[in-house]
Order: C-alpha cells, then sequence, then structure tokens
C-alpha cells in the first residue's frame, strides 16, 4: 500500500450549493495553493466510515467546516480526540468518529484538530454571506500565522 | 379503543421516514403505513433547462447514488440525440458500464458493511451502542477493514471513468469523455497502491460464505421475517434472459414466478405502469397497468434481479446464483431478508464484470462518441443498486426540457416496504399498545432490506430518523418515540 510518509491532511467538510455550508471548500479553495508540498486537501461533503483509512496515513489531519455558532473571532480551533459515537448515518458522521475508527481498525492516530468557521445562512444558495467570508478571512489569518507554523 | 402507533424516523436508510400503526380497541393492528414526508420536486424544476445538463443536474439527486442517476439521464439523452444503446461505440459502452458496476459495487458495500452488518452480526435486538459501524470495527475489525477497502475500490473506479467520487462527469450525449489509459488501469489491476480486483474477488467470496454460514445458523428468521408475496421486477439481457444492470429488457414475476411482464424493451415501460398516489406519502406507487394496484406492485433491487433472471454470465456469481435458488429449490424468494445475500451476489458479479472490463483493451480507445438524428423524446432505465431506474425526458425544438419523468428504485419498493412494516405490525406489535426499542429495531431491519434512498425517491434533501406512533381508534397518540 501506498505511504504517504510525514503528511499532513486537510479535511474541507461542506456543500457549496449551501450558502455558507461551503466554508469548509472555502478554506481549501484559498490555501491549497501555498501549501508546502508535505500538505494534501481533501473535499468532502461528509465524512465517511472509509476516511479513518485515509487518515491513517497522515500525522496530522485538519477537519475543516462551518459551525452554527458564532464566535467572536468568526471561527473555533479545537484539538480532536476519539470518541466512539454509536450514531452513524451516510450523510453525517463526527471528526472524532472517524479518529476512533482509525485508532482501531488501523491502530494509527493521526494528530488532529478540528476548525468550524461560522457561518450564518445555510440556504440553497451558491456563494458565502459576507459575515462568512470576513470569519473565512480572519480563520485563514490565523491558520497561516499560529497553526501552520506549528506543523510545517 | 383502536390506536396508532408511530415510527419517526427511521434510521439508517437513505431520507426521513415515518411510520404509524393503528390499533384497534383490542390493541390488535388494523393497518400499518410508511410514510415519506420529504418532498424536493426535482422534476419540476429540470424543466426549462437545455436537455445536456440532465445528467449533470439529476445526479445532485443523491450522494450516494449519483452514477446511477447520471447513468440513467445519460441513456435517455442519448435518444435524444438519435443514439440508441446499442449504437453507442463499444469503447463507450464498456467505459459507462465499468462506471456502473464500480458504481453498485461500493453501494452495496456500503449497505452490507455499514447498514446491515450490524443487525446481523449483533442481532437486531442488541444495544444500538453497540449494533453499528463502529461496534462492527470494535469487533469485526478484518471485516470493517475489508468492507472499507472494497467501497474504497469501486469508489476509485468511479473516480477514474468519472472524474471524482460523487457528483463527477463521465458522459456525453452519444459517448463519454475520456478513456481510460494502461497507467490508470495498472492501479486496480497490480496491487501496489490498492488491493487488486482479483483481491476484490476473494473477498466478495468470503463475504457470500459468511452470509450461507449465517443462513445456516439463522434460517428460521431469515425464512420468515417479513415473508410476504409480491411480484418482482429488474432487467434482463435481451439475447439470454440473464442478469442484467446496465441495458436490457423489463420482466417481472408475480409471487409464484408467474410472467407479469414478458421481456418487454424498456423504452416502453409507460405502456405498462401507472403511478400510484396515495395522500399519507410523498412517495408514489408503481404498479403494473394489466394487474391493478392491488396485485400488480413489484420489488425492486438485488433479491427481485436474481428472482428473475435466467442466469448470471460471471462464473463465480452464477455458481453462487445456483446455490442462492437451491435455498428455495428453483422457487421464487419472497423472503424480505435473503435481500442481503442476493446483494452479495451481485457485489462478486461486480467484480468479475469489473475484471473483464479492466483488461478489456476496448477501454484504452478513443472511439468515445457517437452521433445521430435528433428526437424529441428519451427514456433511459438502468439497474440501480437498489432497483429499476427509469429516466424519461421531452424536449421542444429549442432543446428545452419539457418533461421529466423519474421513478426510482424506491419508489417501486414503496408498497414493499409498507408490507413490510405491516408483517412487523402484525408479528410482532399486535397487542401492544406501549412502543419498545424492539420494536423500532424490527421496523427498521424490515425496510433496511430494500436500502431504502427516501431522498431519491421524493427527489427530496434530508436527514434520516424514525418515528413511531400508536394511534387509537379516535386519532389520538398513545405513544410515541423519536429516534434521531
Amino acid at each position: 500500500m501506498k505511504e504517504y510518509g510525514n503528511k499532513i491532511l486537510i479535511i474541507g467538510i461542506g456543500n457549496c450549493g449551501r450558502a455558507d455550508d461551503g466554508l469548509g471548500w472555502a478554506f481549501i479553495d484559498k490555501i491549497k495553493n501555498s501549501l508546502p508540498e508535505n500538505f494534501d486537501c481533501e473535499y468532502k461533503y461528509q465524512l465517511q466510515v472509509e476516511d479513518a483509512e485515509l487518515i491513517s496515513h497522515y500525522n496530522v489531519v485538519y477537519f475543516v467546516d462551518a459551525h452554527k455558532e458564532q464566535f467572536d473571532t468568526g471561527f473555533i480551533l479545537s484539538e480532536g480526540y476519539p470518541i466512539a459515537t454509536h450514531s452513524f448515518s451516510t450523510h453525517e458522521l463526527d471528526p472524532r468518529t472517524v479518529l476512533y475508527l482509525a485508532k482501531s481498525i488501523y491502530n494509527k492516530l493521526p494528530k488532529s484538530y478540528i476548525l468550524g468557521i461560522s457561518g450564518v445562512s445555510f440556504q440553497l444558495k451558491t456563494g458565502l454571506s459576507d459575515k462568512a467570508k470576513e470569519n473565512l478571512s480572519n480563520a485563514l489569518d490565523f491558520f497561516n500565522e499560529k497553526t501552520l507554523n506549528l506543523v510545517i | 379503543m383502536s390506536q396508532k402507533l408511530v415510527i419517526d424516523p427511521v434510521t439508517r436508510v437513505e431520507g426521513h421516514g415515518k411510520v404509524t400503526v393503528h390499533l384497534d380497541d383490542k390493541n390488535k393492528v388494523k393497518d400499518a403505513f410508511f410514510h415519506v414526508v420529504e418532498f424536493r420536486g426535482f422534476e419540476r424544476f429540470i424543466q426549462g433547462h437545455p436537455y445536456w445538463e440532465a445528467p449533470v443536474l439529476v445526479q445532485r439527486l443523491c450522494g450516494i447514488c449519483p452514477v446511477s442517476h447520471h447513468l440513467a439521464a445519460a441513456k435517455a439523452i442519448d435518444q435524444i440525440v438519435g443514439i440508441d444503446p446499442l449504437d453507442l461505440s463499444l469503447p463507450a459502452q464498456k467505459i459507462r458500464k465499468l462506471l456502473h458496476f464500480g458504481q453498485v459495487f461500493q453501494s452495496h458495500a456500503l449497505h452490507f458493511f455499514y447498514l446491515a452488518s450490524p443487525d446481523l452480526l449483533f442481532g437486531y435486538d442488541a444495544d444500538p451502542l453497540k449494533r453499528n459501524v463502529v461496534g462492527v470495527a470494535m469487533e469485526y475489525p478484518s471485516l470493517a477493514k475489508k468492507g472499507i477497502l472494497m467501497r474504497k475500490f469501486g469508489q476509485e473506479i468511479i473516480k477514474l471513468v468519472a472524474g471524482k467520487r460523487i457528483h463527477g462527469i463521465s458522459t456525453t450525449p452519444g459517448g463519454v469523455h475520456k478513456k481510460i489509459t494502461v497507467k490508470e488501469r495498472s492501479y486496480f489491476l497490480d496491487g501496489k497502491d490498492l488491493p487488486s480486483i482479483d483481491t476484490m474477488i476473494d473477498w466478495s467470496v468470503e463475504i457470500i460464505d459468511f452470509i450461507k454460514e449465517y443462513h445456516q445458523k439463522n434460517k428460521t428468521f431469515l425464512d420468515t421475517f417479513a415473508t410476504y408475496p409480491s411480484g418482482h421486477l429488474g432487467l434482463v439481457k435481451k439475447e439470454n434472459g440473464f442478469l442484467e444492470l446496465y441495458d436490457g429488457n423489463l420482466r417481472a414475476t408475480d409471487a409464484e414466478g408467474n410472467i407479469t411482464l414478458d421481456d418487454v424493451p424498456d423504452v416502453d415501460y409507460n405502456r405498462h405502469f401507472y403511478e400510484g398516489v396515495e395522500k399519507w406519502s410523498y412517495l408514489k406507487f408503481p404498479y403494473l397497468k394489466h394487474i391493478g394496484r392491488e396485485k400488480g406492485w413489484n420489488r425492486v433491487g438485488p433479491l427481485a434481479r436474481i428472482n428473475i433472471c435466467d442466469g448470471i454470465e460471471t462464473p463465480l456469481a452464477e455458481q453462487e446464483r445456483k446455490a442462492f435458488k437451491a435455498a428455495t429449490k428453483g422457487k421464487i424468494n419472497n423472503m424480505t431478508m435473503y435481500t442481503h445475500w442476493a446483494r452479495l451476489i451481485e457485489i462478486l458479479y461486480c467484480a468479475e464484470m469489473m475484471k473483464n472490463l479492466l483488461e478489456d483493451d476496448d477501454i484504452l480507445s478513443n472511439d468515445l462518441v457517437r452521433k445521430g438524428k435528433r428526437r424529441d423524446e428519451g427514456i433511459g432505465i438502468i439497474e440501480a443498486p437498489r432497483g429499476t431506474l427509469i429516466h424519461h425526458y421531452e424536449v421542444d425544438d429549442k432543446d428545452r426540457i419539457t418533461r421529466c419523468n423519474l421513478i426510482v428504485s424506491t419508489t417501486h419498493n414503496n408498497e414493499a416496504m409498507n408490507q413490510a412494516v405491516r408483517w412487523v405490525a402484525q408479528n410482532e406489535i399486535s397487542g401492544k399498545p406501549k412502543v419498545t426499542e424492539a420494536m423500532m429495531n424490527q421496523i427498521e431491519v424490515a425496510i433496511r432490506a430494500y436500502d431504502p434512498c427516501l431522498s431519491c425517491a421524493t427527489h427530496a434533501m434530508g436527514q434520516m430518523p424514525l418515528e413511531l406512533t400508536i394511534f387509537d381508534q379516535y386519532g389520538n397518540i398513545l405513544d410515541e418515540r423519536i429516534r434521531q
């Protein structure tokens, strides 16, 4: 099987056809061309069980998704940890469950972070709201200035 | 006093379902219904769009089977540009079939390993905290790994042909966009970066062995749970009546195996089917016109397909079909839980077919697109993972879609799922006024065998919850439980 080496993965989760739900993808759109070579990016509508296999090949994984809560900074970054949540649907899977599956099936647990960026509109619409764009910009600044330096 | 029981929503299915059970004054079940309460209206808002957009737009019906909608629409749009299925170039036919087999393979793997196996491995009365894919991963990590990699293999095939795993684009009117390269196909054959197609075949055989062993140990349950007579509908090969998933004739039988639709051309579907409507569901009820609404409904999907076909062209799957048929001494199988076994035979068939196609040099050819004489109507029918899928479009002289009719697999299975709910209500709920976890589980197990995609069927988007409510004879709610 292919080995990815000392690699970092950013997973953007969302749907650009649902307004601010596209924040995870927009984050990757903005950042992917400026990332070092050891980074990979993935666009996903939602996480799936097989993503456990994907993340098992990486040392660090960022899950980036829209968040319905409003934060002063416009985003929230938290460390990911594995949890055996019992609910599963093909439309929804918690990043922490994916970490749990990676640990239990593949015996691999990458360092992980969950970046939630506040959105305000999740209607059927292409394009982010002005507030979401502002929050995205804040999240990107933080990621570039603080977070990125820690993991390169 | 009569009562009504409602289960809302149904979990581990695609979409939002609700079950109501009506009891009489002795707490005996009078009737039960499976309601689908989402609405989206894809057939309407596609009107006015240019016909060539249809294969791209309609696949947005679903994140699980977009390839099926893409291909059914493509077959219909081919006809609008004057190309019947056999007019396509051989490379285009084979590349589309490769995509289709990859889709069915990954969808069946998802259903079996992620959704159905927890019920089989732990029992439907097991604690829900354990009876899920995480529980499977914990107790059967080897099985979970195989399930994940089988689904990944199918998704990688989709990515190869359509560019990405979900909502990719492969077809163009009259053909396909791109050929396959030698380097691309070697990824699936050499086993270096992904378990090879030969491994997929081996694992498919292994999982069929598992279900056969399960059958031996649990025969009474499989033979009786949600068993009821029904018609069976699907496509078969035009030349020999064998299993066909991409392009064939429509065949149906009744519950005893008598032919009710005798290998008619798929484009004639409209002459044979009506769609009934009930006020309590957005999901329609298709049935054969000449038999009528009450008895003319059919199951579709793996069980129906294995029931109606005369054989399977690949050797290992054919061997397994014979073993499956032997379990009923060659008779038609009306036992809902055997759908899981039939689904696994199809997994093996898809794996064998993908190997044949990957090793076929036609997929390396540049002969990809054909042109014909423009028509105003196109009908595309394929066998999607969940069953017969019908796309029908009419266009005006400005190339705009003026009419669209979609009959998806789960719609065909609507009456069958209602029958399943009624079976559970009559056999497991009757006489019990309170909603219990076991009742919820049994209703879900019965519905889940059909792998329903309610989002597709109502052309709707949504969550997938189960709601169960008991009503008395006056319509008062006696008990209700909602599972998110």
